[in-house]
């Protein structure tokens, strides 16, 4: 019992979570009040519609960030992600508008079909690319979000084109909570992540990505096959940007090739604030979706307390310097410690492991 | 202790300290912010309060969404509204706040973000300048079925529940800025449009409207529109990519002004072939104007966006009084001759780069 409680307590997940209940109790400190047109008096930040807000912002984020983990733990990169979220809404609004006015179900699968079809296929191109050509990731997904942003310009002609009225109700549903409150965006988050973490922590692909991120010469030894993982995972990266992009379109009610113009940034901000090491062989679902919390949660602070937002991109960008920074330095001082150990006696076996960091087996948290 | 309980450990450090300094950084700009007050230039914030005479009452509080807070001709309005928001605090007696919340650069799904954040912050109303009708117009309903009026300026939501409007008539624009092109090249030539955003609802109108106009002239050739990133070193390297690669342009409709927000174009094209009529007329483009290049700005009142907008809005909620929906804005012909006269008006506007040279001009 009391091991289990000390593995909660010490686990990254709970470091965060930790840290964003505590920004949340300073905001709710810090938010001041309003009173609405009934004389009900409402904390600036603690209020539901606020906290659904942040929810909502992050999740599109979020849901890009569990597919960006899976690339980084696997060593990889991905910088098209913000183009394959514009590519694929543009899509999905192109093809609903040829095929007319439908039933909102059929509406709602023609959208969904389209978005998570061209974002898989976008990803699928990345991995086809990256290990058919042999080259850097960071080389092709540059290039890919260029392509495929230049894709989404020519085929929208650049108009930000309306999705019809019945995908917005479904992404706006209330599900009962009643007023403007739209819990679909913070509810698919949730599942993204969970499928995410299950994929990661408890399958055996999962466990290759692992592997393979790690330490990808030992990965090709053991018989892993290279090509496959990493092709997979930039499937699964352009599969999570359709299913943002897909509620995004759906949840603002139009898409042009504009939008998330930027957002790999803060995708890739999200993962590694979560502690996704860019090195690979490590990295958490759970942790990037409460880097992209935290994130917003950051830029919601700089407003709720009525600051100069032009400091978000500092504050932000500090946050993630100092969180790789530490990381590195932790890394390092960790495999010293263990070398230490191991000339101490611990055995030869341990001294590899020092040596190497440490076995990707046991860097998932 | 095992590697994974040290892994842990340090991760679970790495993210305290991360959020801590976070949450540092946080505190130490709002101590700074609160130093400064909240008359700095270029930032965000409640600013603009009325007088100590309306203090001590509610406010009454606009969210003010534009469409980049890196755009000079917002921050312009910004200040308008400011001068606005304190003057009719001394009228009513009720102090009037202007909340800036406008996106470092131009995002459609941002500023729908920014309005529900407005909502739910209590705000009074909002003053929005649409990036992205399609984006925002969800947000600007969801807001006026939460009971908060907006308003657009400079760039509408027309399918939106938004009560007016403020801004020219895009097409017009469009159509008058070529008409100015036609007649200082007596009705020949090549001629290219500038489109600034090809998102923006109201450019994609500007740029028809130039289209429509040139079509008047048999003489004009319209060799094609060109868009780009709306930062004034896009907008001027766009013109010379163009311009290099059509060497046949002698004439350039700019449906905005941003590439003579920078001196790049004074050295970077034929000032004696090819001439050029801009929308906006802001300090930095005078220079333009007094060398020749650009014979005619036609100026939009930029800081009246801020005050004739929240004049409507007091007018409005406060005050309870009917608005028409659409309220245009005239533009302003500014030339050489009156090159004096409008530099002047710019210094008094609150633009403090305006050259001393032409504010002493008759």
């Amino acid at each position: 019992m009391r091991v289990a409680v000390r593995d909660v307590l010490g686990s990254q997940q709970f470091g965060l979570t930790a840290i964003i209940v505590l920004l949340g109790i300073v905001l709710t400190f810090a938010a001041g009040s309003h009173t609405d047109a009934a004389g009900v008096t409402h904390n600036n930040f603690l209020n539901s519609y606020t906290l659904i807000q942040v929810a909502t912002d992050a999740s599109f984020f979020a849901i890009m960030a569990v597919g960006a983990t899976l690339v980084i733990v696997s060593g990889g990169i991905d910088l098209s992600v913000g183009a394959v979220y514009a590519v694929a809404g543009v899509t999905m609004a192109l093809v609903l508008r040829a095929v007319g006015p439908v039933s909102p179900t059929a509406t709602v699968l023609i959208g969904m079909v389209t978005a998570l079809g061209v974002g898989l296929l976008s990803g699928l191109l990345n991995g086809a690319m990256v290990v058919g050509l042999n080259v850097h990731p960071f080389i092709i997904t540059l290039g890919t979000m260029w392509v495929l942003r230049g894709i989404s310009f020519v085929s929208s002609h650049a108009e930000s084109i309306l999705v019809p009225p019945s995908l917005m109700m479904a992404a706006k549903a209330t599900l009962g909570l009643g007023g403007a409150l739209s819990p679909i965006p913070m509810l698919a988050m949730i599942l993204v992540t969970i499928v995410g973490s299950i994929y990661l922590t408890r399958t055996v692909m999962g466990r290759h990505i692992v592997a393979v991120g790690g330490n990808p010469e030992a990965s090709r030894f053991s018989g892993l096959r290279l090509g496959r993982v990493q092709i997979g995972v930039y499937v699964l990266s352009g599969l999570t940007a359709g299913i943002a992009t897909f509620l995004g379109a759906s949840f603002y009610g139009s898409a042009s090739c504009a939008d998330a113009n930027g957002y790999e940034l803060y995708v890739i901000a999200s993962a590694v604030v979560g502690g996704a090491s860019l090195t690979g062989g490590k990295g958490s679902a759970v942790s990037a979706t409460l880097g992209a919390i935290l994130i917003v949660m950051m830029r919601q602070a700089i407003r709720t307390m009525h600051l100069d937002q032009n400091y978000e991109w500092i504050i932000v960008g500090t946050a993630i310097i100092v969180a790789v920074v530490l990381d590195r330095h932790g890394t390092t001082l960790l495999a010293r410690r263990m070398a230490r150990r191991a000339t101490k006696g611990v055995g030869p076996a341990d001294a590899r492991v020092a040596s190497s960091e440490a076995p990707p087996s046991v860097m998932v948290s | 202790m095992t590697v994974l309980q040290q892994l842990r450990r340090r991760t679970n450090a790495t993210a305290l300290v991360t959020g801590v300094l976070a949450m540092g950084a946080i505190a130490v700009i709002g101590c700074a912010k609160g130093k400064e007050g909240s008359q700095a230039s270029g930032d965000s914030g409640t600013a603009s309060t009325g007088g100590g005479a309306t203090s001590g009452q509610k406010p009454f509080v606009i969210a003010m969404i534009a469409k980049a807070s890196t755009n000079p001709v917002f921050l312009s309005a910004r200040k308008g509204a400011e001068f606005a928001a304190d003057s009719l605090s001394k009228v009513y007696n009720r102090p009037i706040k202007i909340d800036w919340r406008t996106p470092p650069q131009e995002d459609g799904q941002i500023q729908a973000q920014r309005v529900a954040e407005a909502v739910n912050d209590g705000v009074d109303a909002i003053l929005i300048a649409v990036s992205d009708a399609g984006k925002v117009t969800g947000a600007i309903n969801d807001a006026v079925a939460r009971g908060v009026p907006v308003m657009t300026f400079d760039s509408d939501a027309p399918q939106s529940k938004r009560f007016s409007f403020y801004g020219g008539d895009s097409h017009e624009i469009g159509a008058q800025t070529m008409d100015e092109l036609a007649k200082v090249m007596h009705g020949k030539g090549n001629v290219a449009i500038l489109g600034g955003n090809q998102n923006a609802p109201n450019l994609q109108q500007r740029v028809q409207g130039a289209k429509d106009a040139a079509a008047k002239y048999p003489g004009l050739k319209v060799i094609g529109a060109f868009y780009h990133v709306e930062i004034p070193q896009e907008a001027a390297a766009e013109v010379v990519r163009v311009t290099n690669a059509n060497p046949q342009i002698n004439g350039w409709c700019f449906i905005g002004g941003w590439p003579l927000w920078t001196r790049t174009l004074l050295t970077q094209i034929d000032t004696t072939k090819v001439k050029v009529v801009s929308v906006d007329a802001l300090p930095a483009e005078l220079d333009y104007l007094d060398r020749g290049l650009v014979p005619v700005l036609l100026a939009q009142p930029t800081y009246i966006w801020g005050t004739t907008s929240v004049g409507i809005i007091v007018d409005h909620v406060m005050q309870k009084k009917d608005v028409p929906a659409f309220v245009k804005m005239p533009l302003i012909r500014v030339t050489k001759d009156s090159l004096g006269v409008w530099a002047r008006q710019l210094k008094a506007w609150g633009f403090d780069d305006v050259d001393q040279r032409y504010l002493a001009m008759k």
